[in-house]
């Protein structure tokens, strides 16, 4: 392709100014979170006259930060657990039966991708409180197991579909069988798309927001992050510093994860869409 | 005897191995599911103790004469046309862009994929702010009429805004999926037509489009089952306002069933919003996979 070596200096420095645009509500946000009050209040987009962590001290004790953290470590991670063990020796088993029953049950396990979640959200919540797994984190990252297992079983099943049945026959030959077999032969396997997994699921769980809000923003003890900021947001609707620094302050865990892990969170994300 | 020990061994370790995703997926999708069914047909608030059967009452309601819904429901189409247009066309452009090899690719893709990670309340939250506070300010330096304009007080900008937040939040989403696309184009197809004269518009729709028909087919359908379901976003944007012109299905669902505590009425129109779901999915597919056998 031929192109005139102007022409390309020009479209770098357009969509260079172009990506600068697009993030400058983030750029924003962050300069706003370390204003005062008045500051804001006068001019929005000028720099903030010190650098002051008022706010964030403010804010950080205000809405107890490290519990809310915790919480959504706990509710992440106690979910991603529980969907990957429950999804990958589910598809192992499935891929390996052929029988009439092993493809129903795949079907019974993958259909429910086709249900929003909106339809289903009172039940689920009355299914929830009757089980008294409402208003706790751990009966939060329980219910991940199944919004997120149909998924998760979909993109394994499709995967160990290709790995060679002479895998576990040399296995069982060397003694090997059952559970032991599958974790310490097939699991070491699936690492690739236990990867896109992950990536795709902390991705969701970290930052859900209605079926929390369903279950667990009744009380300050067991919010999320994404619930508290919601909640502090109505309160200070007019204190625009603070709301900003609780915005910030629910997001950055998610950029730092992303300034790091950035290649693998891309190509994650597209195997996973791709995948699904 | 050995051989039936063995059968029933094997028969034990795929129950063990299948029944913890069943029960997890039958606990949170099946029985909820059926009992949405059974409360769409009942009238009840969520306090009495025993629902009350109204038979199909509910969605006599909701098509004969629920302007809510309706109104709920243009809007949702309205968005989602637009959205799936929208997205695709703009995260195309920019993956073509940046499938060019520009010395900057790894920071743009970066920076376009970056909202897409943040939860949707909260850029709603972050736009509302720019919207009410950061357009002052920036009218006020630039003297842009565009920055005067009342994005979030006027029914129509209001819908605007919620389509360019939801765009900005998952345009990067799209874009990567295009990008990986378009890496899959061999480049000597492209040079072949170079060669026989094809001029870049040329190239583009006919060698380049129809080889991105499966990411197409996967973007279109995500963005579709995405915007069909849009809630969070309107939410912390503009709470269903200016006057309730910016309720979607799913928030209209919402307000009816936790809101007004209309259980029965609100599960009626959730399993509504699941058969047009159900629809329109199937039909999507179908109408490309066959596209796709085709190109």
């Amino acid at each position: 392709m031929k192109q005139s070596k102007a022409g390309r200096i020009i479209l770098e420095v357009v969509m260079f100014i172009l990506s600068l645009a697009f993030l400058y509500p983030l750029v924003l946000t962050i300069i706003n979170s370390f204003k005062s009050f008045k500051e804001v209040m006068t001019d929005v987009i000028a720099l903030p006259q010190s650098l002051s962590f008022e706010n964030y001290a403010y804010v950080w004790k205000f809405i107890n930060y490290p519990r809310l953290f915790m919480n959504n470590a706990i509710i992440t991670l106690l979910g991603l657990v529980g969907i990957i063990l429950i999804a990958s020796i589910a598809a192992y088993k499935l891929a390996r039966t052929k029988s009439r029953a092993s493809l129903i049950i795949y079907f019974i396990c993958i259909m429910p991708m086709l249900i929003p979640f909106q339809s289903i959200m009172l039940t689920v919540l009355q299914m929830a409180k009757d089980f008294n797994l409402s208003d706790s984190t751990w009966g939060l990252g329980l219910l991940y197991w199944g919004f997120g297992a149909p998924l998760a079983l979909f993109i394994y099943h499709g995967f160990v579909k290709g790995i060679p049945k002479e895998i576990d026959e040399s296995a069982t030959i060397d003694g090997a069988s059952g559970f032991r077999l599958f974790f310490s032969v097939i699991f070491p396997l699936l690492k690739s798309v236990t990867t896109t997994i992950i990536i795709i699921d902390v991705m969701w769980i970290w930052n859900d927001f209605l079926l929390p809000l369903l279950m667990v923003n009744g009380s300050p003890a067991t919010k999320t992050l994404t619930l508290a900021a919601y909640t502090f947001v109505g309160q200070y609707t007019s204190d625009w510093q603070y709301a900003m620094t609780a915005m910030v302050m629910a997001v950055l865990p998610s950029i730092i994860v992303f300034i790091f892990l950035q290649k693998y969170i891309v190509k994650g994300v597209v195997a996973g869409a791709v995948k699904g | 005897m050995l051989k039936l020990g063995r059968k029933r061994a094997e028969k034990l370790e795929f129950g063990i191995f299948t029944l913890p995703i069943l029960i997890s997926i039958i606990a949170v999708f099946y029985y909820p599911f059926i009992m949405t069914i059974r409360y769409s047909l009942t009238k009840w608030n969520g306090i009495s103790k025993h629902p009350k059967f109204i038979g199909l009452d509910n969605f006599k309601q909701i098509f004969l004469g629920d302007t809510n819904f309706t109104n709920a429901a243009w809007f949702t189409v309205k968005y989602a046309i637009l959205y799936i247009v929208l997205v695709n066309v703009i995260a195309i452009l920019l993956a073509l862009v940046l499938d060019m090899k520009l010395k900057t690719t790894a920071w743009l893709r970066a920076a376009f994929f970056i909202p897409y990670i943040l939860s949707l309340v909260i850029v709603g939250f972050i736009w509302k702010f720019i919207f009410m506070q950061g357009f002052e300010s920036l009218g006020e330096s630039t003297g842009w009429g565009i920055f005067d304009l009342s994005w979030l007080g006027d029914p129509n900008l209001a819908f605007i805004s919620i389509l360019l937040v939801s765009i900005w939040q998952s345009v990067g989403f799209y874009m990567v999926i295009y990008i990986a696309g378009l890496q899959s184009v061999p480049d000597d197809l492209k040079e072949a037509a170079t060669v026989d004269g094809a001029g870049p518009f040329r190239r583009f729709f006919s060698i380049t489009l129809p080889l991105l028909a499966p990411s197409i087919t996967i973007s279109v359908f995500m963005a579709l089952t995405n915007s069909i379901k849009v809630f969070d976003v309107i939410l912390s944007l503009t709470g269903g306002g200016p006057g309730g012109t910016t309720y979607s299905v799913a928030y209209d669902i919402y307000r009816d069933t936790f809101q007004n505590n209309l259980y029965g009425y609100g599960t009626a129109k959730a399993l509504i919003l699941f058969v047009a779901v159900l629809i329109i999915t199937v039909i999507q597919l179908t109408i490309f996979k066959r596209k796709e056998v085709e190109a």
